[in-house]
């Protein structure tokens, strides 16, 4: 399968909202995505991720803004354009496979090149070219019921490539598939979308999916864009408290701000259980004013974890707590520690004989703690 | 705890004993419950297919074997035409009831139709309603000189001679495709309903529109289901009775129902030739009924996953009102239009087709329905008896043996189920009318036969089925893990039964049973081969009327009945829920 360097297939989202009566499913989205690039839509259930990958496939009409695939206006509120979506050259892939049970395999990949009136000896080459691909070319002949998850899944996704669509767009396609599957599924994906090099659009509630796959993520909550960055960028520098609780393990702790110096800040967190408050030193955006209520976020593998009390820990955020649990999880271990009526989790890689209520000491760097305003 | 009580102990448990001897206890109770339904089921057909072969002599006292009865079904000059019709009858109400059913049930699930949440339970309304009883009415409004429609064109429009002729076999098709079209509709609406709507999203995203994914996608994952129903109606229509005799029978075209009818009855009554004809239509039914289990039902595609999405609806732009029009109109000729000319029909003292409020009376209401009066006719207020007792005690009896054998079939699992399960596949291959000449020539010759308990038996043994079906469905779905709780428990079996499946099947069990007793209360094949004086019901009574007495009474009576099955109706979604008839 040639890349499709020829043909433009960015595509433009801008003000995109969507209601479903009195909800607001999606809300002033706006992202450019360029040819070529992987863009995961990442979130909660309900946050519109998907409401947005259907508006794009033209299975939902928007209700204000305008959607382009390269140059091409496919949906426009404001301009009343509405492409159906067999007039847009996309491809899709479902959560459900949707393979059509009436069909074999091969008919299934070949449908899109029969609507588009491919020649027979065409079909026949693309379709098993695209088998090929995703490893099914000795099943062609077999019906679709007689596939598993993941066989169904590499069905649907040869036909959505077969044609060699302009945009590929994936509607949660891994989360029927179990554990060991999905991994496997995931790097097929990817190693297809670079070999293919077409455009995708990839929605998922999974953040794992999302980190390992995408180029760049947009995480969304309750109908908005919270944030639009590259994976990296995304874990290490979550835009507010929803992003970082959302991306992996973190403890967010309320507190208040007492004194900043640029991107350092001084802060103050109330004792939940009675007396002295705590204070420590977090890094963050410039700007959150004096006395700001912020959540500081902790990732469990930034914090360090000491038995008996740290003698060099000048430089560093020193909290006194007990411990509440741990949990063996394989190759580490979680410890959850009780600052003060704060819960802490932190990632132990070497083995500690911790009990419950042990006094410990925790440390970690100011730049680990990320001053997140609210 | 249980396991270490096993390993220590080399004698079996207290609880194994028990469990050891319910299992030989439930062995027993299916191998019962298998000879008693296996005599009534195969008995009859056996002495159906036996009586095939006995050929009546020309003075009618003693018989031979031979193939005779085959030869003359085949030789007689009307029996060949007699299935020539039926089958001309079952090709036209096929199409007609396949095209409604399926159009309509595309229209309420999957089009922006005004009204079609109210709409659905109105289209389902036929299905509850006596086909006879239609035929009746529609000839009230059809008949070229006295229909009601043909003088409503001849004085609105000013049209000489009539419109309509309802009284010929396009009349029979007419009225048993509207009253058959419900039962398209339940075996295809559920699965256009809940179809997964990413199987026809990613046809549109792959490129084909709306139309190709209509008839490339949606239309062949419905296949199966609008084969089954095609074939059901074919079926039934085939068995159907009450509306050839009304319509075409009495002008010429018989049809092989009324003919088993006229040899198992009357003055030339001739059962063996009647058992005869019977096999020929028994031997139809079944096997276009094992064509659809054996191969159309396995091929119905798994359409519907777990995820929640509401269908594709398409919006019809204004044609949605040409879609509101058209279900409206399968309203009115199907439910409406019938119940108002029998009611009008019904308060005139004669019908001589034209409407004469001076004349209005209740008379006709008062000789059917008002038992206790003088000029009460003998054979309506049998029927109203006959069919209450009859459709009381037979529906709670079919219930418990379906509760029964449900169970024997899909819980214990015991010796003997498979063959119970095939036991209550059979009645339904077999029309009614056949299945009673099997009864009829079974026991004509014993105590039974002249009472209400041959027509109990009949009906129970043709119907009890539907409430198995009904009652399997449900326990199916509830886990039998919910069962074995009860029993890890320490609850016995009987009292497993009484407070934990019974309990569960309840709603099930009542939908089946007013299901039933709707069933038997406009039952009419079965009961006009085994009906003699004093034991008519209601269909028998209407019958009775509508050929010695006049059409007023008829519709009155006819009315009666109508009214008793909607309300069953009602009490029926009430109970079972909006979706319970759904295949």
């Amino acid at each position: 399968m040639s890349s499709n360097n020829n043909i433009d297939a960015t595509v433009r989202i801008s003000g995109l909202d969507k209601h479903f009566g009195p909800e607001t499913a999606v809300l002033d989205f706006n992202i450019l995505i360029e040819q070529g690039e992987f863009v995961t839509l990442l979130g909660p259930s309900g946050c519109g991720k998907t409401t947005t990958l259907r508006c794009v496939a033209g299975l939902e009409r928007p209700d204000g803004g305008d959607i382009f695939i390269g140059d091409q206006l496919v949906a426009s509120y404001e301009q009343d354009v509405y492409l159906n979506p067999e007039d847009r050259n996309i491809g899709m892939v479902f959560q459900s496979y949707a393979v059509w049970p009436h069909m074999t395999v091969f008919d299934n990949v070949a449908y899109g090149l029969r609507v588009r009136r491919a020649g027979k000896s065409e079909i026949k080459k693309r379709t098993m070219r695209a088998l090929e691909l995703v490893g099914l070319d000795h099943l062609a002949d077999r019906y679709a019921t007689k596939l598993s998850g993941g066989q169904r899944q590499r069905v649907a996704l040869a036909r959505a490539i077969v044609y060699e669509p302009r945009v590929i767009l994936f509607d949660e396609p891994l989360s029927n598939l179990d554990a060991k599957l999905r991994e496997q599924m995931r790097d097929e994906i990817v190693r297809l979308q670079k070999e293919v090099g077409i455009t995708s659009i990839f929605v998922t509630h999974d953040q794992s999916e999302a980190l390992v796959m995408s180029d760049r993520v947009v995480v969304m909550d309750k109908a908005v864009i919270q944030q639009v960055g590259d994976p990296q960028d995304i874990y290490a520098n979550p835009a507010n408290a929803f992003v970082a609780n959302f991306i992996g393990v973190t403890s967010l702790l309320k507190g208040r701000v007492i004194g900043h110096s640029n991107s350092i800040y001084d802060i103050e967190l109330p004792s939940i259980i009675g007396g002295e408050p705590l204070r420590l030193r977090a890094t963050g955006e410039t700007g959150i004013g004096e006395e700001s209520e912020v959540h500081v976020s902790l990732r469990p593998e930034d914090v360090t974890l000491n038995t008996d009390k740290p003698s060099d820990a000048e430089n560093l955020n020193l909290l006194e707590g007990k411990v509440i649990d741990t949990v063996y999880l394989g190759s580490f271990l979680e410890c959850r520690v009780d600052v003060k009526g704060h819960e802490i989790n932190i990632q132990i890689d070497h083995f500690e004989n911790l009990s419950r209520d042990q006094t410990v000491f925790l440390t970690f760097r100011a730049e680990h703690a990320l001053c997140l305003a609210n | 705890m249980t396991s270490e009580t096993y390993d220590t102990d080399p004698r079996p448990s207290r609880m194994s004993n028990r469990f050891r001897a319910l299992w030989t206890q439930e062995n027993v109770i299916t191998i019962i419950v298998s000879a008693i339904v296996a005599i009534a089921v195969v008995l009859p057909l056996i002495t159906l297919v036996v009586s095939s072969f006995l050929v009546l002599d020309d003075l009618g006292f003693s018989t031979e074997w031979s193939f005779g009865n085959y030869v003359t079904i085949v030789t007689d000059p009307i029996i060949p035409k007699a299935f020539l019709n039926t089958l001309i009858i079952c090709s036209g109400c096929t199409v007609l009831a396949t095209f409604l059913g399926v159009s309509l049930a595309w229209t309420n699930a999957r089009t922006n139709c005004p009204g079609r949440t109210w709409l659905e339970p109105f289209n389902l309304i036929p299905f509850f309603l006596s086909p006879f009883i239609g035929a009746i009415a529609w000839h009230n409004m059809g008949e070229p000189k006295t229909g009601l429609l043909n003088n409503f064109f001849r004085d609105i429009f000013g049209i000489e001679g009539h419109v309509i002729n309802i009284d010929n076999i396009w009349g029979v098709i007419w009225v048993t495709g509207i009253f058959f079209a419900p039962l398209v509709y339940l075996f295809v609406v559920g699965s256009l309903r809940r179809m997964d709507p990413s199987l026809e999203d990613s046809a549109r995203t792959t490129g084909a529109g709306l139309f190709r994914t209509t008839m490339t996608v949606t239309l062949p994952l419905v296949m199966p289901g609008i084969l089954s129903g095609a074939i059901i109606v074919f079926v039934t229509s085939a068995g159907e009775f009450g509306v050839p005799f009304k319509l075409s029978a009495p002008y010429g075209w018989e049809t092989l129902t009324t003919q088993i009818f006229t040899k198992a009855v009357g003055d030339d009554a001739n059962h063996y030739l009647g058992a005869t004809m019977a096999m020929a239509l028994g031997a139809i039914t079944v096997f276009l009924i094992w064509i659809q289990r054996r191969y159309i039902a396995p091929r119905s595609f798994e359409t519907v996953t777990g995820k929640g999405f509401r269908p594709n609806v398409l919006d019809l732009g204004s044609w949605k009102w040409v879609a509101f029009g058209y279900n409206i109109l399968f309203i009115l000729v199907a439910v409406i239009l019938p119940i108002i000319s029998l009611l009008i029909v019904s308060l005139h003292p004669v019908w001589q087709g034209t409407i004469m409020l001076d004349k209005i009376t209740g008379i006709n209401y008062v000789k059917t329905l008002f038992f206790w009066r003088e000029e009460s006719i003998d054979a309506a207020t049998n029927g109203i008896f006959n069919s209450l007792f009859l459709a009381f005690v037979g529906a709670s009896i079919s219930m418990v043996l379906a509760l029964v054998v449900s169970y024997m079939i899909h819980r214990t699992k015991g010796f003997g189920s498979w063959l119970l399960d095939f036991l209550c596949v059979v009645p339904i291959g077999f029309p009614g009318i056949v299945l009673a000449m099997g009864v009829l020539v079974t026991y004509i010759q014993t105590p039974i036969y002249a009472t209400l308990w041959i027509l109990l038996l009949g009906y129970i043994t043709r119907f009890f089925p539907y409430g198995q079906r009904n009652i399997a469905s449900i326990l199916l779905s509830i886990s039998e893990e919910l069962d074995q709780s009860s029993r890890m428990a320490g609850a016995t079996w009987v009292t497993t039964m009484r407070r934990i499946t019974i309990p569960l099947l309840k709603p099930g069990i009542f939908a089946g049973w007013i299901l039933l007793f709707v069933i038997f209360v406009r039952e009419l094949s079965i009961s006009i081969m085994l009906y003699t004086d004093g034991t008519e019901t209601l269909a028998v009574g209407v019958y009775y009327l509508t050929n010695y007495e006049n059409e007023p009474l008829t519709a009155a009576l006819s009315l009666a009945q109508t009214l008793l099955c909607l309300i069953c109706m009602i009490a029926f979604r009430r109970l079972a829920g909006k979706e319970a008839l759904s295949a």
